[in-house]
């Protein structure tokens, strides 16, 4: 399974709050120099996120007794190539790749879209009913996904979708997790008085939505879009019941490969450096979307 | 170009006990610049907004022109707003946040072209247009607030404190500009402001709120030199007019231990109530006087501003006590022969500069 940590997305989408920032000051807060302690808890946090990627290519290019031996090897060499081909014969990497992207980028977009507007309607628009729907949503994630598995599955089966791409695409279109995120993002990020120049501007509620909504709520949408492509990339439990190994996604595949008698730890290390690429290219696109100071110069103060 | 009428105009917040805006009253002429003041909550604000549409109407009527505008969306109103906090949109260039308005409303690019660039031109922003806005000054970034109600062309103009994230020398100097740019635009503008010092030198008329309640629309030499009553009379005017209440006697209002003279027929209407009357004087209609022939004071500071000085007195003698109010009494004088703190005077009300008010109800009495 592809892992990725992301040690502090989640407050840089807050809207930076410099006053309070240099409230908070303390040492070496206002000279905007980081000490040497500093630097070696980012060192060492950087080494610990990039370890299990950089052992996915050691162990992909090393064989099982290899790595049980003492001490184990450190360094990757090109056997990694011989295993990627072995691996692709193996399973439909190629294509459950192809599925994933179908699948996780589908989810992305309908998520992100979705929440978006469900999360701006929750903190901005004035309606009946807002409180309790909005707890009604929330509590939806009370509820563990296993409860719902088997009505699913047969709801699935009647649509005769098994083994279809919409069968693990549609019931995550859209999630409690990114309404409320997407509200909490806007409830602060988004000043009411903008979406009143706007309306006095002359702009219809979908436009507000699109010409200012959306451009304020970039950095929580990329950060959303991150977090759910890799759940969707990485989901497991959902679509191996719902596909099979004809029709996989990465992850289905990737439970289908090195199987034997004894597991081929190197070939589905090899595996798994493929599955894992694309979610490193959705990263550092996505990214570049978080971006401080989105709202300055909006409003004094 | 239009006016602008409030009829009977009321707004109640949800859950809110009294309404914020009770049944104003208010008609603005064509070309009009017309200021609402008063202390925050007390309702000009939502006044504005019921104006734009962004507030509703629970009871009475709004009307732009001969239309009536009560259920209108604010884009139906032809109306442009400066906010107070400016608003604009933090991921469009200066020209843009100018031009979005007209974008909308579907005209040419050439066209919104030109008017951009006109207008910039009149704000001095020609040089920032392709800037954000987060890469300007407060001052310019008014300045654009400003410059995307201009491009409009709008029937009214709607301004809510639009000085007040500017520091002072700053926000005198827009004040100026402000007034002349409407004064050559000649559209009706409601602004709003809690400066009274700002109502009183932009304003060709100043309509005063308290509590929701209207409570005086007239020109600025009006207000101040005939207030309706205790609460106008104490809110216009930099100090603020001397308030003081006592006892109706026999030729006037007792004062501590002076009498105050009122002609007689104006005393008995103004004491009709409760047998007090309050009596009002402004800092710059005191004059000194011999001891022991007015009312008697205390300086206690002495602020010299150079082109004045104002003294900072307390009623002294007998009978201090026993009036209400028992704030200072605020003097103008001249600078070079005022006089020191700690030392005893006896001040005169100049003759014609009393305002007289029935105590009981607030209400000036002629």
């Amino acid at each position: 399974m592809a892992t990725i940590a992301l040690p502090g997305t989640e407050t840089a989408v807050q809207p930076v709050d410099v006053a309070a920032r240099h409230r908070r000051g303390g040492r070496g807060g206002t000279s905007g120099k980081a000490g040497p302690v500093t630097y070696v808890l980012l060192v060492v946090s950087a080494i610990l996120s990039i370890f299990p990627l950089y052992w996915t290519i050691v162990a992909g290019s090393h064989t099982n007794a290899e790595i049980a031996g003492s001490p184990p090897p450190f360094l990757p060499n090109a056997t990694i190539v011989e295993n990627i081909k072995l691996a692709l014969e193996q399973a439909p990497i190629g294509k459950a790749i192809l599925n994933s992207i179908i699948v996780a980028g589908s989810i992305t977009v309908g998520t992100v879209l979705c929440c978006t507007l469900a999360g701006f309607a929750f903190a901005k628009l004035q309606f009946r009913g807002r409180g309790l729907l909005l707890s009604l949503v929330v509590g939806t994630m009370m509820v563990p996904v296993q409860l719902g598995v088997i009505p699913l599955f047969m709801l699935i089966a009647q649509l005769e979708w098994v083994n279809q791409l919409q069968a693990v695409i549609l019931p995550t279109r859209v999630s409690a997790f990114g309404v409320f995120f997407m509200r909490q993002y806007l409830v602060s990020a988004l000043p009411n008085e903008l979406l009143e120049a706007g309306r006095v501007d002359g702009a219809s509620t979908i436009r507000i939505f699109w010409s200012i909504v959306v451009p304020v709520a970039r950095p929580a949408m990329a950060v959303l879009a991150m977090l759910t492509f890799l759940t969707a990339w990485n989901e497991f439990f959902w679509p191996i019941i719902a596909l099979t190994e004809s029709n996989p996604t990465v992850q289905v595949a990737l439970a289908g490969l090195g199987s034997g008698y004894v597991p081929q730890r190197a070939i589905i290390m090899a595996g798994t450096l493929l599955g894992t690429l694309p979610v490193l290219i959705v990263f550092a696109f996505l990214g570049k979307q978080i971006v401080g100071g989105i709202m300055q110069g909006a409003v004094k103060g | 170009m239009a006016t602008v009428t409030f009829d009977q105009a009321t707004r109640i917040y949800p859950r809110a006990e009294r309404p914020a805006v009770d049944a104003l009253d208010l008609a603005i002429a064509d070309g009009e610049f017309l200021v609402l003041v008063g202390p925050s909550g007390c309702g000009k604000s939502t006044s504005l907004r019921m104006l734009a549409g962004l507030e509703e109407v629970d009871a009475g009527a709004v009307r732009i022109g001969e239309r009536d505008v009560t259920d209108a969306p604010p884009k139906d109103r032809d109306i442009a707003m400066v906010f107070q906090n400016y608003a604009l949109y933090p991921h469009m260039t200066v020209g843009e946040n100018m031009g979005f308005a007209l974008k909308l409303a579907g005209v040419r690019k050439s066209e919104i072209a030109t008017r951009v660039t006109e207008a910039a031109k009149i704000l001095d922003l020609s040089d920032y247009l392709e800037r954000r806005p987060k890469a300007l000054s407060g001052g310019q970034r008014q300045r654009v607030a400003m410059g995307r109600a201009i491009v409009r062309s709008p029937q009214v103009f709607l301004m809510d404190e639009p000085l007040s994230n500017l520091d002072a020398k700053l926000r005198v100097q827009t004040r100026t500009q402000i007034a002349a740019l409407v004064q050559r635009l000649g559209t009706t503008t409601v602004y709003v402001t809690h400066d009274q010092v700002e109502a009183m030198t932009m304003g060709d008329r100043v309509a005063v709120l308290k509590d929701g309640v209207l409570q005086q629309c007239d020109t600025p030499g009006a207000l101040y030199d005939r207030p309706a009553n205790v609460f106008v009379a104490g809110f216009i005017g930099s100090p603020a007019m001397n308030l003081v209440t006592g006892d109706a006697v026999d030729g006037g209002v007792r004062v501590g231990s002076a009498v105050l003279p009122v002609p007689r027929d104006q005393l008995d209407r103004a004491a009709a109530g409760n047998g007090r009357v309050t009596v009002g004087f402004r800092p710059e209609s005191m004059h000194q006087v011999g001891p022991g022939e007015g009312i008697p004071v205390l300086v206690t500071v002495v602020e010299q501003l150079g082109s004045d000085a104002y003294l900072y007195t307390k009623l002294a003698g007998e009978g201090a006590d026993d009036v209400l109010h028992p704030s200072d009494v605020v003097v103008r004088t001249d600078p070079r022969t005022a006089a020191t703190a700690g030392q005893q005077l006896w001040l005169g009300v100049r003759e014609g500069a009393l305002h007289v008010f029935d105590a009981s109800t607030s209400q000036r009495v002629d």
